[in-house]
């Protein structure tokens, strides 16, 4: 199975490759529109970011050594939590123009 | 009540203070928004679930930054407001490049007469 210290990472795949077929088999247009998705996605990931280093230097949390890699963006971000920011927004766009898509057909 | 709790809170007002005062994408107003968000939630569910589940815990949050309150599993409530604001923010940056030959299911509503520009 995965490595303890990969779960982190293996969650955020199992986001992005849960939410594909929703593009690839429902015909919603995320991932085909990438400029405007970066325009969405990127400035919150950058909000993010800055909460969740000042988070983790306030000591509001801390993540388990165990279950990440330790590798960092810098600042003392872990590459999981940047991913994050990422990932998960990028699903909650796919799962809005699901349900547009789905209203639409109706 | 710690810092999370209130960061968190001031997250969504910021969210909130940005569509009201800036984007006006009407988004919030949305059956579509709503009924997305509502999937969104429920697999924050799973995934934050697991994140946080407090027999091995890969995020771990300092006693007395939060509410204390784990709800539903071990997820602090605070995750929703942070998770409400992040996802949010995105789905109206979004929203605010949508044009019309994008078909959008709803006519746009109007912003309430308060808010409209004399």
């Amino acid at each position: 199975m995965v490595p303890d210290r990969f779960q982190y990472l293996v969650l955020l795949g199992l986001c992005l490759l849960g939410t594909l077929p929703l593009e690839l088999v429902l015909g919603v247009r995320v991932w085909r529109r990438p400029a405007r998705l970066a325009r969405a996605v990127l400035p919150t990931a950058l909000a993010f970011s800055l909460w969740d280093v000042l988070a983790i230097r306030g000591g509001l949390w801390t993540y388990s050594d165990r279950y990440t890699t330790g590798w960092e963006v810098g600042f003392g971000l872990p590459v999981e939590e940047l991913g994050f920011f990422l990932v998960v927004p990028i699903c909650g766009v796919l799962s809005v123009e699901a349900v547009r898509v789905r209203l639409r057909r109706r | 009540m710690g810092a999370y709790t209130a960061t968190s809170l001031v997250g969504v007002l910021a969210v909130l203070a940005l569509e009201l005062a800036w984007f006006r994408t009407g988004l919030l107003r949305r059956r579509t928004y709503w009924i997305g968000y509502a999937i969104v939630v429920f697999f924050q569910c799973l995934t934050d679930g697991w994140l946080t589940k407090l027999s091995a815990p890969i995020v771990l949050y300092a006693d007395g930054r939060f509410l204390g309150i784990r709800f539903p599993a071990d997820i602090p409530i605070e995750d929703f407001a942070f998770g409400w604001a992040m996802c949010t923010l995105t789905l109206l940056l979004w929203e605010r490049q949508s044009r019309p030959a994008d078909g959008d299911d709803e006519p746009r509503p109007r912003p309430p007469r308060i808010l409209r520009r004399r």
